[in-house]
Parts: C-alpha cells; structure tokens; sequence
C-alpha cells in the first residue's frame, strides 16, 4: 500500500507571527524580500521614531539551500536587476554577456541558419548565468539586509479564513513511509502572517490550492505550460564562444509539438544545452527526455558534444501562456509573483527579469499593506495596478497571442506570429483562447502503432552513455536526494484510475513524461477472485519518489489530473549546484 | 556536563565535484554541508547536556561559508560558537587542525569533546586523537554509547565484525563519534531563529598562527580515476563456458 503525505492530524503544531512570508525562494521572492528591505530601511531611515521591523519577514525555501532547486538556460534580461541593486554587474555571479546570436531550423538530415535573428530571439546585451549561483547570491543579499531564510523547509497547506489567507503551514519532518510520527518527528508550523506571497516557481503547490479554491484562472485561459530539459556540457575548447547563444526549431519534433532548444556558451569548454517542449502534445507515449536525446544526435549537436562530457542534468516546467492566461493575481492576505503568476515571456524564453520584477511590485504592495494595517483584497489590488503600469505589461501584452498560435502547428504557429508581429501582437481575429495542455493528449488507440515521424521521442531513450543517456543515468546527474522514510509525496487520489482505466486509455503516460522515471509500471501477478481460477498478469503503479527533481510536469500533464505534486520533507529535491 | 563539538564543513555528498585549476583540490563553488559524523556528535551532546545540564559549545575551523555549520548547530540548540575564520584552514593537515583547535580553546574548560569518526573528505581520522594528544587527554574512538558515571563515562566502541568493546574512562575525555549512534533532530523555525542571537565568537588564523607547524601532509596533485569497464563475452557450449569462466576466476579475477 502505498502512503501518500499529507499533514499530520491532532497533533501539537507550533505557531510563529510574521509580518510577511514569502513562499519560495527563487528569482521572485528574493527580489520581493530585498526590496521589502529596501524600502523598510528607506522608511526607518526617514522615520527613526516609529521604525519598522524586519525580523518577522521570512522567506521559506524548500530547497536545503538556496537555488538547488532552480533550474533555468540561462541567459538573464538585465532590465529588473538593474532596478533592484543597480551597478549589480560588478558582484553578481555573472558568465558572460550574449554577443552573437543564431537561430536554425533543424529537419533531420540538415539545418537551415535563418538569414537574420528574428527580433524576439536577440538577446545582446543579457548574460548567461547560472541561476542557482546567481539565486545563491541573492540569498545572501537576503540575508545581509537582515531576514530570515528558512531554508529546507517547504510551505505545505495554505491556511485559509473563508476568503482570507491566513499564511502556510510549513512541512512535517520526520514522519515514516506510513505516515507515522517518527521518534525525531517535528511537527510543521502554522505560520500566521498579514501578506503571504506565493513564488513557489511553475505550478506552485500552495498556489494550486488557492487557484483552485478560489478559480483564480480564466477558464477560457486556462495557463498551459512547458517542461525544459537540461544538460550541463563540458566540451573541447573553441566551438562555441562564452555568451554565444544558438537556437533551434524543429526536429526532432515534428511540425506538430511545441518546443524548440537553446544552447549558450558559459565559459570556452562549457556550455548549456537544453529542450523546451510544450505540454500539449497528443501522442500519450511522448517522451521530452527521449526528444532531447534525440535532438542531441543530430549532426549539428554532434559537431558541438563531440568528445565532450555531461557533467549536470535537470528538468522544470515553465508557464507559457502568457499576459491573457495570468490568474487573478492577489486576494485578501496574498499575492502571486514570478512563475507562480505566469510571468513569462514565452517569445524570448525569459522570465527571471519578470520573475524579479513582480516580486518587486509585490513587495512595494505589501510594504504600504504593512504600513496601512491593511492588507484587504482592496488595498491589495494595487499590486495589479502596478503590474499594468510597469514595462511588464509593455513587454508581454504585445506577445499574448504567441504560444497560442502554435496550437495547430509549427508552420501555422509561425505565420500567425508574423501576422501577431505587425499587427503589434493581435491576431486577425480576437485573441485566441487556451485550453490546459492535458486536453489535447489522444487515446492510445488513436495513435498509429508504429509513427516513424516521431519515432525519435515516442517512449524511452536508449542512450549510448556518451552522447545521449537512458533517464536513469541523466537522473543521477541531477544529485537527487529524498528522506527514504517518509510518504510518497505524489498524492494520487485513485489509483484505480492508474492501473486499470489509465493503462487501457493512455498507456500510462506518467512513465513517458516525467523526466525523472518516478513512475514505472510493474507487472504483479494477480490472484483472481472470482469463479475463474488461475492467475493474471496486471500491470501497477509503482512510485519511486526518491528520483523526483520536482518539476511539476505530472502535475501538469497527467490525463486525468489525479496526480497532486506536493512538497516533501524539506530539504529534498534535486541539487542544481552550477545548473 | 561542558562538551564541545568538533564539526567540519564538507562537501555535500552529491556535490558535482571539479578539480581546481592547480589540480590540487576540487573547486568550491558547490555545497557545503556538515560533515555526517560530526552531525551525530553534536546530537549526542545535545542530548548528554538535556539529561545532565551543561553547556554545548561548537568549533569549527574553516572559511566564511562554514558558519552554515554553526549557525544549524546554534539552530539545533548549542548555546555558542567558536570560528577559526579563514581559507587558510582548508587543507590543512590533521595536526596543524588539532593545533589549531587545542589553541582556541585556551582560557576555556570542558568535560568532553566530541570529534566525528572522520572527515567525508580527508578522512584523515586523526584529528580527534591527535587534538586529545595535544591536551594531554585520554581519549576513545569509534564511540557508539556514552553512559555517565559516578567517576567518568562508560562508552561502547564498535570494533569489527559485530564486536563491542565497553570501557570506562575519566573526564576530560576526547571522543570520536560514529555515525548512527543516535537519531538527528531536525532545526525548528524557532530555533533558526533565535541562533540569530546566540554568541559566535571569532577567531583568524593570526590568532592561532604561534601554534601551528609547516603542513607536513600536502596534496600535490589529485587525479580523476579513469572509468575502466570491460565487458568480455565467453562462449562456447555450456560445459565449455563453465570451465571457461571458472579458468577466468581463477587466473585473472583470482576469486580463489
Ligand atoms: C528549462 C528552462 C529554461 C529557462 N531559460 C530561461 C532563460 O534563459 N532566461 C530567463 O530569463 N528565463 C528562463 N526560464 C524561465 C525562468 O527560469 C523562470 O521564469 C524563473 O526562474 C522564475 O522564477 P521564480 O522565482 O518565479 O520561480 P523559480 O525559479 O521556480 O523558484 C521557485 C522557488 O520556490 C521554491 N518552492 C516552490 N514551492 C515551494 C514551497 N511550497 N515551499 C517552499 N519553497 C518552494 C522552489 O524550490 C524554488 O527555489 C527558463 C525556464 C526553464 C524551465
Ligand atoms: C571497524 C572499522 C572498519 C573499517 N573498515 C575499513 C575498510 O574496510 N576499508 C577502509 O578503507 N577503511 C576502513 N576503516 C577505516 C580505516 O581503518 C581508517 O580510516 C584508517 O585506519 C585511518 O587511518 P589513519 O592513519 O588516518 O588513522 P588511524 O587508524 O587512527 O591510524 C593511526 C595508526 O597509527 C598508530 N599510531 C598511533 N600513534 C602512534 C605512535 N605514536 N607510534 C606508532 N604508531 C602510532 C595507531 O596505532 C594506528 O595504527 C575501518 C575502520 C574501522 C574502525
Ligand atoms: S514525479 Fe512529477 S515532479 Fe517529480 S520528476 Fe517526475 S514528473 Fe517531475
């Protein structure tokens, strides 16, 4: 029997005030804490006799340090930080900055360079950094400016007053597979606070709970979203240039899936190489892992990997519907910032400058609910306000309509996004509506039993241990480490559904899109019960939740939406160290 | 009870590690972590300190990044700490270390002092005896129990295969931790907080530099093992590949 977490019952939960807490610590809530900082430290400094405090603002991080847990290419828009600590250039952890950029069309014999870069795809001017240097040193930013990180611990329940957030409960430690209290049991706290801010990255987990207790999406914009897979390259000197950056479209996807690869030169022997694929294919044996091992043996890769080693691997999904598929972003006690919202420029695959920036408004707005004793859903809604008059709105109201366009297609995708391109981000028509991405996957008696065209990343990759790697290998690379026991932290509300409907509709795709092979289907013999003597063969579920890398893509994608991600004991997850 | 544990920064077990450009060491821009039986001595002495009353005191001697150490020690419920601050600890060997620490502790007193068994990188195991060596202490390594008694402690050692040895010994005492002994708490939110306040007080290696010697153990050169999987397919009919393999066992694996 499998024992899925949840939080512990009748027991003694501590309790702790704050002011403020932000839940994760990313892009987002770092820069949301930093500001809050900024702006207290402004206020004492203008009002010695009724100072303000930061020692009841805290940041919860579910990671055992800061950035493990991000994942990103990554090349940084300098815009918001230029804002937040300007002259940020000189300290920052920072590996070059973009000088050239291309773009290619690859079919599977060949590639095709586009003649220009298309405008969206120029990215002069930006870094590539390693996101979770780059969070490392914010956090520790953070930390000078005197608050509180709580690193290792996990927001796990939204505690909720009718229509008010009331804060979060953090994770219960120590709690065995059967989710019984071991003799090291820590209950979690209940962690009041006057604004809570959820920046818990793509899908967030206490975000879901409120998007879903309160129909926070637009039904007719629903977010859709994408899972990145990621490699870390060590290669022979002088094929790609530190802050050169390539892109690519095409193969080993078919005109039909959404996705495309970037590649971005770190220092002369290092590079990052990833895949983006949209998580609103139909074929239900669609393997992203298996696209990106695929995509790594064509030629044009091979050129570059050649001799090369993989040093780091990891996965994370990304929100790309854009400007029209943001929720409602703030209500009584909360807000929503960075991925959490959906601020993501899909066109450019950026989004920690906005992620960074949404924290700052909402820090801004929570700075005067705290100096108000208000913070309402009235007071509150300045955080949108704010959000409508910065540049955010500038830069990604005008490609609303762009991951939208690509529903039908590759080729369709691209005339509609030049037709978006001049008409300043407008379609022919009103803006077109999003549906989440699960929807479109088919019945596996629907898909051809043998579709040579997407051979290349139906169900899993082999791997030849050099240039390509089975998940198992890759997963290894990603420094994964769980508490053993403790409850499996993928909450499934049926398993019914897994083993006997799901294995007849859809094969069980949860094998195929997780990138980490959390989920396997195990033959067990079956002892019949009925009349009929003898026993079968069934196929069932078995969870491995020790390999998570907690990107959210079975949450996102599972056909039947039974698959609840939920954090595990803090301090578990991936190691993004230099990723 | 005064104890004062002995705990090293390390790097996390599955840190990506990359040899510096000198080949020397490996490069630190990964995590660091505490080393893991220094995580148990500490939790020991948590707990001799709950039953007898006393005072927990931590030292480390290490960069800046290894206050992380300290600061989840204070977390976890030590009263105060002690930083040998500087870049220059890292490395070092095992005596110059125990140098190090014999000196940062003038002018205080203490009943015990636990150390881990050994480091996860070094893995020098020597540090704790050659530190109890320099204080003229008796010390005990490989302690799996501690049991105060009427003149000392009675401690359990785990020797090999499955053996114990009991012993009694006086305090002072150095003792070297094993892991498992015990079950590690986990820091609360509360505790985090309040080792916000909690004394650290530092040292550099200035302070302790009249004590030290030459490093007389150096790390000249590290080198990366080369993987070498060689996969040999026998055949032949089943008689013959059985006595085919038994030859290999024999001659080449030298099973027996
Ligand atoms: C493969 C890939 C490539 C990308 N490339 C680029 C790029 O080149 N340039 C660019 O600008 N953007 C890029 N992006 C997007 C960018 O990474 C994100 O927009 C950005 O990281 C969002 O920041 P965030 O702070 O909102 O969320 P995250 O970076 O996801 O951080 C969220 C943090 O919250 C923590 N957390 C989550 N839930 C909880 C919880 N319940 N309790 C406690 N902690 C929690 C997580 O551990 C994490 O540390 C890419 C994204 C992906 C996936
Ligand atoms: C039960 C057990 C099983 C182990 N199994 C393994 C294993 O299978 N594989 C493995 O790699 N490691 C194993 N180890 C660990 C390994 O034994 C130690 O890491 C290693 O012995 C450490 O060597 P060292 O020289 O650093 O320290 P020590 O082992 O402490 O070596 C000190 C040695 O120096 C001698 N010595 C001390 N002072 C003096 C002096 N003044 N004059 C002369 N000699 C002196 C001591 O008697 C001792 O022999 C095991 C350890 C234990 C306790
Ligand atoms: S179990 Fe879900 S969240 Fe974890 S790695 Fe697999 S798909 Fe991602």
């Amino acid at each position: 029997m499998i024992h899925f977490r949840k939080s512990l019952e009748g027991v003694d939960r501590p309790q702790m005030e704050a002011d403020v807490v932000i839940v994760g610590g990313g892009p987002a809530g770092m820069a949301c804490a930093l500001r809050l900082a900024q702006l207290i430290d402004a206020h004492n400094a203008a009002h010695p006799d009724a100072p303000m405090s930061k020692e009841n603002i805290y940041v919860l991080e579910k990671a055992r340090e800061a950035g493990q847990h991000c994942l990103s290419g990554a090349l940084l828009d300098p815009r918001s930080m230029n804002e937040l600590l300007p002259g940020f250039e000189k300290e920052a952890p920072l590996d070059g900055q973009v000088h050239k950029e291309s773009v290619y069309l690859l079919t599977r014999a060949g590639q095709h360079k586009f003649p220009i870069t298309p405008p969206p795809m120029r990215d002069h001017g930006n870094y590539v950094i390693s996101i979770n240097k780059f969070v490392k040193w914010m956090a520790q930013k953070v930390e000078e400016v005197g608050i509180t990180i709580f690193t290792g611990f996990a927001g796990t329940d939204v505690l909720l007053d009718g229509e008010r957030v009331l804060g979060v409960r953090t994770d219960d430690k120590g709690v065995d597979k059967n989710g019984q209290p071991k003799s090291n049991f820590e209950a979690g706290y209940d962690l009041h606070s006057k604004v809570t801010i959820f920046s818990e990255g793509a899908r967030g987990s206490c975000t879901q709970q409120i998007a879903q207790k309160f129909q926070l999406e637009n039904p007719e914009h629903a977010q859709v979203y994408g899972v990145g897979i990621k490699e870390l390259w060590e290669i022979p000197a002088g094929r790609i240039a530190p802050g050169e950056v390539l892109y690519t479209l095409g193969y080993p996807l078919t005109t039909k899936e959404f996705g495309g690869a970037w590649i971005y030169g770190i220092s002369s022997t290092e590079i990052s190489v990833g895949f983006v694929m949209g998580l609103d294919y139909a074929d239900p044996r669609t393997d992203p892992h298996h696209a990106f091992q695929s995509f790594k043996e064509h030629a044009f890769l091979r050129g570059i990997l050649a001799d090369g080693k993989m040093i780091r691997y990891g996965a994370k999904s990304l929100p790309y519907g854009g400007w029209n598929c943001l929720p409602q972003l703030y209500g009584h006690g909360w807000m929503l910032a960075g991925d959490s919202a959906g601020f993501l420029n899909s066109q450019r695959l950026k989004g920690i400058h906005l992620a960074i920036k949404s924290g700052m408004l909402a820090a801004e707005t929570a700075f005067d609910a705290l100096r108000s004793g208000d913070a309402s859903t009235t007071q509150l809604a300045a955080y949108k306000t704010r959000v409508d008059a910065s540049w955010m709105r500038e830069e990604l109201y005008p490609v609303r309509n762009f991951h939208q366009a690509f529903e039908h297609g590759l080729l369709p995708g691209m005339v509609k996004a030049g037709i978006q391109q001049v008409l300043g981000g407008a379609n022919l028509g009103p803006d077109f509506k999003c549906s989440p991405g699960y929807k479109n996957m088919q019945h596996l008696g629907t898909c051809s039993v043998s579709d040579d065209a997407r051979a290349q990343f139906l169900g899993p990759a082999k791997g030849d241990g050099k240039l390509t790697f089975d998940k198992l290998t890759d997963v290894y690379h990603a420094g994964t480490r769980h508490e053993d026991d403790q409850p499996t932290h993928l909450v499934i509300a049926d398993l019914d559904i897994c083993n006997r409907r799901c294995t007849q509709e859809f094969g069980n795709p949860c094998q195929h899109f997780c990138p980490a092979s959390v989920y396997e289907m195990v033959e067990e013999e079956m002892v019949e019960t009925s009349e009929g003597s003898g026993s079968t063969q069934q196929k069932e579920l078995h969870i491995h939740f020790a390999n998570c890398v907690h990107c959210k893509t079975c949450d996102i994608m599972d056909p039947y939406q039974i698959i609840h991600w939920t954090p595990p004991e803090g301090g578990g997850g991936p190691n993004y160290d230099g990723m | 009870m005064k104890i004062l544990v002995c705990l090293k920064q390390v790097p996390q077990k599955d840190a990506p590690l990359k040899l510096n450009e000198s080949g020397t060491w490996i490069r630190d821009d990964i995590s660091y972590e505490v080393n893991e039986p220094d995580a148990y001595a500490l939790e020991e002495a948590l707990r001799q300190k709950e039953k007898h009353g006393g005072e927990v005191v931590v030292i480390t001697a290490g960069p800046t990044r290894a206050q992380q150490v300290l600061r989840e020690a204070l977390a976890k419920g030590a009263d105060r700490a002690i930083h040998l601050e500087d870049d220059g600890f890292v490395g070092m060997d095992a005596v110059n270390t125990a140098r190090a620490l014999a000196a940062a502790l003038e002018g205080e007193s203490f009943d015990m002092i636990f150390t881990g068994l050994q480091s996860d990188d070094y893995g020098f195991a020597q540090t704790g005896v050659l530190l109890a060596e320099l204080l003229h202490w008796p010390h005990a390594t490989i302690i799996i129990g501690i049991e105060k008694t009427e003149s000392g402690v009675r401690l359990k050692r785990e020797l090999e295969a499955g053996h114990y040895q009991m012993l009694d010994m006086p305090l002072p005492c150095v003792l070297t931790i094993q892991s498992g002994i015990n079950k590690l708490r986990y820091a609360t939110l509360i505790g985090i907080k309040q080792a916000k306040n909690k004394p650290v007080k530092r040292l550099t290696l200035a302070d302790v530099q009249g004590k030290l010697g030459k490093n007389l153990q150096v790390v000249e050169r590290l080198y990366v093992p080369v993987k070498q999987k060689k996969t040999e397919m026998l055949e032949g009919t089943s008689v013959e590949l059985a006595k085919k393999l038994v030859e290999k066992l024999r001659n080449e694996v030298r099973v027996f």
